[in-house]
């Protein structure tokens, strides 16, 4: 098929599909509940059971205290979500979000909005024993 | 015949790709809300899909010439030619599915071609979008090199590669959750919506399964073959699902996962190729799982799942 039609139709095919998808309402993210998070991680690492889970009043990331006294984060990917440890991630406090930076090119930070006395809250669960 | 050609029968199917599309979302936004069936859409997730479709078609036009540079010197070579017969172009798709069954299992078995395949399992949907979410690099994992006994045995480049193009459009409408199951007949004989969800399930049960691209016979044939079962419902995505939805990350992630296992201080030269070569999973020190740990793993914790179909041997 000719460039020159090819491309056309693939650029508006593309274009049209995602407002479409925006339109019927298939944009709107996933929001965690306990039960929810707590699936969320064990889908992902079943050996290592939460303990302690503590949601964003967003209801799109929660950090968890594990078995193995690890930190872990779920956040929620458009209609699903994705599970890290915590391990070697660094924490950047701003003033109504707070930034997680992973060595992980394929979740290398994660922007959480969080109010500063929810960011009190992670930074306890973070420090505590 | 050297000058023999054939029309680039993906670039054709779009229009067909886009219909297919928007009838599957069409039902299901009619029928998923009434029985909570039939598969799911999400914007960004379906926009990724798309742009690495369209990142994929970019990637051919650029380096599709070394492929068929390649093909082209081996039938140089040859001095085998069996034409272009009816025959001749039905034995060759049946062989280049057989083509496509090994390096399909190559790219689930081996990190460097599993490198490129990849982001075709990234999605944690399925549906026909998902089928458009294909490689930008698959020239890098040379396994163009598994078409050469097609090509050294007289089936020329061009009808070798429109016949794979046509296994590609064949693989594009089994991407669906909308079709359950088909008679029966279909269903023993040829890949389908039902083999191919256990394909794209990240379930302990479901890994390294079903690889067929047309006829899943070469999975019966081969001990690869998982039935989709009914109480175990696929559960679509990577055993690490990816924290991005950014094209170029999902793209080239398992390529700079390699380089960075890879160029770890203090490895030997062999556990350097094994992070290249081995199956997904490994790692020199164990602390990684790779398909079968996982199997393992979930043994030990559902015992009660020993011997049922994905857990034999």
């Amino acid at each position: 098929m000719p460039l020159e039609i090819l491309g056309p139709m693939v650029v508006v095919g593309i274009v049209g599909i995602a407002l479409l998808l925006r339109y019927l309402g298939l944009a709107k993210p996933f929001q965690l509940t306990g039960e929810h998070t707590r699936t969320a991680w064990l889908r992902e690492v079943p050996n290592d059971v939460p303990v302690k889970i503590l949601i964003a009043k967003s209801r799109q990331s929660a950090l968890l205290r594990l078995a193995s006294g690890q930190l872990g984060l779920v956040s929620v990917m458009g209609a699903d979500t994705t599970a890290r440890y915590l391990t070697d991630a660094t924490w950047h406090h701003a003033n109504k979000a707070l930034t997680l930076k992973l060595p992980d090119f394929t979740a290398p930070h994660f922007t959480i909005p969080l109010e500063p006395q929810e960011q009190a809250q992670w930074a306890a669960l973070r420090d505590a024993p | 015949m050297s000058e023999l050609s054939y029309p680039d029968v993906t670039t054709y199917a779009v229009p067909f790709f886009i219909a297919l599309i928007l009838l599957e979302l069409g039902w299901i936004v009619i029928k998923h809300n009434k029985d909570g069936y039939g598969g799911r859409y999400e914007m960004r997730d379906a926009l990724t899909s798309l742009i690495m479709g369209a990142g994929s078609v970019i990637s051919g036009i650029l380096l599709g010439f070394i492929t068929y540079g390649f093909l082209m010197f081996l039938w140089r070579l040859t001095p085998l030619d069996l034409g272009t017969s009816l025959g001749v172009v039905a034995l060759c798709f049946v062989l280049d599915d057989l083509r496509y069954y090994w390096g399909h299992r190559f790219g689930h078995r081996v990190r460097w071609v599993w490198a490129s395949h990849v982001n075709h399992h990234s999605s944690q949907h399925y549906n026909l979008t998902t089928a458009l979410r294909q490689t930008w690099t698959g020239t890098f994992t040379f396994m163009m090199i598994l078409r050469a006994p097609l090509i050294l045995l007289g089936f020329h480049p061009a009808l070798v590669l429109f016949c794979g193009g046509m296994n590609l459009i064949y693989q594009f409408w089994i991407h669906t959750e909308a079709i359950t199951r088909l008679p029966r007949w279909f269903e023993s004989v040829m890949n389908t919506p039902s083999h191919h969800r256990v394909h794209h399930g990240r379930n302990a049960r479901y890994l390294d399964a079903n690889y067929a691209g047309v006829f899943i016979v070469w999975d019966k044939m081969f001990g690869t073959f998982i039935p989709e079962l009914d109480e175990d419902k696929p559960d679509y995505g990577l055993v690490h699902n990816l924290g991005t939805f950014n094209p170029l990350r999902v793209a080239f992630h398992e390529w700079v996962g390699i380089f960075k296992d890879a160029t770890q201080a203090g490895l030997t030269w062999r556990e350097r190729l094994l992070y290249c070569l081995a199956p997904p999973g490994y790692s020199h020190d164990g602390s990684r799982d790779t398909s079968e740990t996982i199997k393992q793993k979930h043994l030990a914790r559902h015992p009660e799942d020993v011997g049922t179909a994905g857990f034999k041997n």
